[in-house]
């Protein structure tokens, strides 16, 4: 394997780094020695990036099975004096806000970093929650970069600043960071390693209410101790222009879209700018500074206006008088841009911005019509199709025997397969978080009278499927739980998992067999099938939704592209379908309307398949009535 | 040295477009210059619309291109050059393969494909200069389909604006490919260089 570029150890060099990448720098530059994950866009590639540097730098790398358990592994190292962290994306903070919540009662004794990728606009989440609002309520300081240069430093300041306080540090980063690119100037690696050792101290770490009530105190006199360190922080940076009106407060990100709008309107020397960096806690001193040099304030952040709502109590409390604007003229939703930062800095000081952007959403505008709606979907040869087709056929068919008209429900989960919610599959009913198939699916076994049919993937079923699997056995919720296992997680970058056979660092280890867990759940209907053999698996499903009482169709076939990339590896040749067109009737379209699959087009009104991006599954192939699709010789 | 010099990607997931603002910003940071962008990576890639950024100069600060700042547009796909069509300006350069990929949206009934006529028109009402090409064609030539992406990094180059080096972009792309699959990659890189730099003297 290629040595990545990020293990160079000539500190001052430069290289281009996309964030994670720059995170992961920085913690091996803070000399972190445990890190876990469970992956999550935009988070995967800071672990990812570890575990290619693991064996030559001596760091712990794990994929755990959750975050909650990522985040408890890497607190038991800081617990052990060891330097360890543990990243996630925004919503997997959900899932280890439980020990979160005491961690901050503990503290650190190794630096303990959390890095939370935060994901506005929601590109490739459930939702957009602004996580300076978890920090802010288990009083865990908040660093926030602006760049990608920024995020590896403050990555190694976070370790830094965790030891010296003995507190446990948020870095939050954004998609744009995560997956923003950069040049970053290398610093030192850390080389020091610690042997880890664990004190026993049951005032600090057996949390009975006594230890609550006594950590709880020193927990608040630590985070008082950061907020006064904080305003001397360099990454909080006040620049006071002389009789400036307009004082701009911008945080992380938002920064560089703030200096680009004053570039573009021109207003170097007319505004006052504070960098703020630490949106938890904030630094007063500067804050006040600012608020007290300007008649007008706007503070620049994405999301929820979480720094927003604190200058303006502090500008109560200390009875400044200035008028401070934030989201009013800044949308809560999505990420900013500068077009949006120079549009609202340009309204408070009367300047005309450079592009007229009026006439460029014309023209957006005026494309829209023309162009094809292209979402992302499953892949060519991607079994979850399958899966999800058979899914439906057998669904339909218990369905009929209700007598009235029911639709069978499918409450669905996180990963690829939630892309069947489109046409033509349609078969995904509810997506909220990881996990919640099934837990949906108990509620609503006690509900309603329909064939109810969740699905999840393998990952996702050991992150968070297990608990609410025995919760149906015990409560006798009448459900089947289709487990779509394609042996991957792959819709953040095909990582391994429990059931895979190998840890994130390539080492053999037991493959847990999601057939024994559900059985061992007390599930008495548990079958596997092939799902690329789709009357088969039909035939499963429908005798385990027959089944009074819970269920469970483990539905196994590896994900297409590992597949395809095996193939090639090994020298192996896919062999396409064909569509024999004496024998197509051009009317029909059953593979198009009942599979969508992007590997079959239709060209000057005949339907074909695409040779080179056909892998070859074969499943066209069984829905086709007219037996017109041939595999080539 | 360059004070901004902005580049939008634009494409399908699994065109190669993260891989070519790799390339491109990796040579400009050889080069000293100071650089940005931004990918798109998890679920919008599986066969959805991409856009990558990269900036190269001195004088840049966010990941993003603001609208109608995009001095260099490589569309790999046309009708999602067309999607981004507000980020042009009269002067912007647009390289635009013409091998267009219609989704399977479009097969079903549920949205229509532009002709190559509307795309042109609407581009060329945006910008100056768009210049065509068929990738698809040349990385044939070149031995691989699969170098498509390289042909366009190539006429990217050729198109004459960048200011990153010709030497740097293929010494990077030199070493990024295993020594069997560089030489082909060069060729598409040179064919698409080439195609370009004809099509600027016509």
């Amino acid at each position: 394997m290629k040595e990545p570029a990020i293990s160079s150890d000539a500190p001052g060099e430069k290289l281009l780094m996309l964030g994670n990448e720059a995170i992961a720098r920085g913690a091996m530059e803070a000399g972190v020695q445990v890190a876990a994950a469970y992956p999550g866009t935009p988070s995967s590639e800071i672990l990812e990036t570890l575990t290619k540097v693991a064996q030559k730098f001596d760091i712990y790398v794990e994929w755990s099975t959750n975050e909650k358990i990522a985040f408890e592994v890497a607190l038991a190292a800081s617990i052990c004096g060891v330097r360890a962290m543990a990243s996630m994306k925004h919503v997997g903070v959900n899932v280890a806000h439980d020990p979160l919540m005491t961690a901050s009662y503990i503290g650190a004794k190794g630096g303990l970093v959390l890095l939370s990728a935060d994901d506005p606009w929601a590109w490739s989440s459930q939702n957009e929650q602004d996580n300076r609002y978890i920090a802010e309520q288990g009083y865990i300081p908040v660093l926030e970069p602006s760049s990608v240069q920024e995020a590896k430093d403050m990555m190694a300041d976070a370790f830094r600043l965790s030891e010296e306080f003995k507190h446990l540090f948020m870095v939050r980063s954004v998609t744009r960071i995560s997956h923003g690119r950069g040049d970053v100037v290398l610093g030192e690696i850390t080389r020091e390693r610690r042997k880890g050792s664990f004190k026993k101290d049951r005032s600090w770490l057996v949390y009975t209410p006594v230890a609550a009530r006594k950590n709880r105190l020193l927990m608040i006199e630590r985070f008082e101790r950061i907020r006064q360190a904080v305003d001397t922080l360099p990454y909080n940076r006040l620049k006071l222009v002389d009789r400036a009106r307009l004082g701009i407060i911008a945080c992380g990100l938002s920064y560089s879209y703030t200096l680009e709008a004053i570039k573009w309107l021109e207003l170097e020397e007319r505004v006052s700018v504070l960098k703020i960096s630490t949106p938890h806690p904030l630094p007063q001193e500067l804050v006040k500074k600012l608020l007290k040099s300007a008649a007008e304030i706007i503070i620049v952040e994405e999301l929820e206006p979480f720094v927003e709502n604190k200058v303006k109590a502090i500008a109560g409390e200390a009875n400044i008088p200035v008028k401070i604007h934030g989201k009013n003229l800044l949308p809560v939703i999505g990420e900013l841009s500068t077009r949006k930062v120079t549009e609202a800095i340009a309204r408070l000081t009367n300047s005309k911005p450079p592009v007229n952007f009026t006439k460029l959403d014309k023209l957006s505008e005026e494309t829209a019509p023309i162009l094809p709606w292209r979402p992302p979907t499953l892949c060519p040869g991607c079994a979850h199709r399958a899966a999800l087709y058979a899914i439906n056929s057998a669904a339909q068919r218990v369905a009929r025997d209700y007598g009235k008209p029911t639709e069978p429900i499918y409450p669905g989960d996180i990963g690829c397969y939630t892309l069947g919610y489109l046409p033509p599959l349609e078969a995904v009913d509810t997506t909220i978080c990881m996990g919640a198939s099934i837990g949906i699916a108990n509620g609503l076994a006690h509900v309603v009278a329909a064939p109810i049919i969740a699905h999840i993937g393998d990952s996702t079923f050991f992150h968070s499927g297990i608990p609410p699997l025995i919760n149906a056995v015990y409560n006798k919720a009448n459900i089947t739980v289709a487990i779509l296992d394609n042996s991957a997680t792959a819709m953040t970058g095909f990582q391994p998992h429990p059931g895979i056979g190998h840890t994130a660092t390539g080492e053999e280890t037991t493959s847990v067999k999601i057939e024994d867990i559900a059985r061992a759940c007390g599930v008495k209907f548990v079958k596997v099938a092939d799902p690329l053999d789709l009357k088969k698996a039909a035939d499963v499903l429908e005798k385990a939704i027959r089944f009074e009482g819970p269920s469970v169709v483990v539905l196994r076939s590896p994900c297409a592209i590992i597949e395809q990339r095996e193939k090639r590896q090994r020298g192996e040749k896919t062999i396409p379908y064909y569509i024999d067109q004496d024998k197509c009737n051009e009317k029909c379209g059953a593979c198009i309307k009942l599979l969508g699959c992007p590997a079959i087009v239709k060209e000057n009104g005949k339907t074909i398949i695409d040779g080179p991006l056909c892998t070859g599954c074969g499943i066209c192939v069984q829905v086709c009535p007219h037996n017109a699709i041939l595999q080539e010789s | 040295m360059a004070k901004e010099f902005n580049v939008l990607i634009t494409g399908v997931g699994g065109q190669g477009a993260i891989l070519m603002s790799e390339l491109l910003g990796e040579a400009a940071v050889k080069d000293d210059f100071n650089v940005r962008g931004s990918e798109a990576l998890g679920m919008a890639v599986r066969g959805g619309s991409v856009v990558s950024t990269i900036r190269i100069g001195s004088e840049i600060y966010g990941p993003l291109i603001p609208m109608g700042k995009c001095h260099l547009l490589i569309g790999i796909e046309p009708a999602e050059a067309l999607r981004n069509i507000s980020y042009l300006s009269p002067s912007s350069l647009i390289i635009l393969n013409l091998r267009g990929i219609v989704p399977f949206t479009v097969s079903q009934g549920k949205s229509n494909y532009p002709t190559q006529d509307e795309i042109l028109e609407k581009l060329n009402r945006a910008s100056r200069q768009v210049i065509r090409l068929d990738a698809a064609c040349l990385a044939e030539e070149a031995g691989n389909p699969i170098t498509a992406n390289m042909v366009m990094l190539g006429a990217a180059f050729g198109g004459g604006q960048m200011p990153v080096k010709l030497e740097t972009i293929k010494a990077v792309i030199q070493s990024h490919f295993p020594a069997k699959l560089a030489p082909v990659n060069i060729k598409a890189f040179d064919l698409g260089y080439q195609a370009c730099q004809q099509a600027v003297k016509n």
